[in-house]
């Protein structure tokens, strides 16, 4: 995977997690929901170590860094390059 | 309190510019009616919710809200 897929990937899988959080703040006794936060939480966790491997870091203060100091480098999430398309057009 | 993503939460690819919508959306932030008020103010209103549930859901709110500001 590129770094749009994989990024495409993980916030996917954020993008649920959140939503299955969020619903579990309500619905604490939902074992259904429980098991899928935990499976998403998992898979996301694997994918963002690969993504910050490969591209670097995703936080300031919770990635490590190669020499020199990664987390100043381009692209930022509001750089035209950063992003992807949803649909091809 | 945060911890900053260098990633959104969904994808924003804009296609055709458009400096007009943008000037009017950048209003909706500030002032006593912006995302920003309305932010903090979830923030404040979770402090004095009664069940962990409500609790959790407003400072749940309250974040999303500032996320708002972050996608722009």
């Amino acid at each position: 995977m590129n770094r749009h897929e994989i990024l495409k990937k993980l916030m996917e899988l954020d993008f649920v997690a959140v939503e299955l959080q969020l619903y579990l703040n309500t619905h604490p006794d939902c074992r259904e929901a429980l098991e899928k936060f935990n499976f998403v939480v998992a898979q996301a966790q694997m994918l963002r170590q690969e993504y910050e491997r490969k591209y670097g870091p995703l936080t300031s203060f919770r990635s490590p860094s190669v020499y020199p100091w990664q987390w100043i480098n381009n692209p930022w999430p509001w750089d035209y390059s950063f992003n992807f398309r949803t649909t091809e057009s | 309190m945060w911890v900053y993503e260098k990633k959104l939460q969904y994808p924003v690819k804009i296609k055709k510019p458009n400096p007009k919508l943008a000037k009017y959306i950048i209003t909706q932030y500030g002032g006593p009616d912006g995302e920003l008020a309305a932010s903090l103010r979830y923030l404040s209103q979770r402090f004095s919710m009664v069940t962990p549930q409500a609790r959790a859901t407003l400072n749940d709110i309250g974040i999303s809200f500032s996320k708002l500001l972050t996608i722009k």
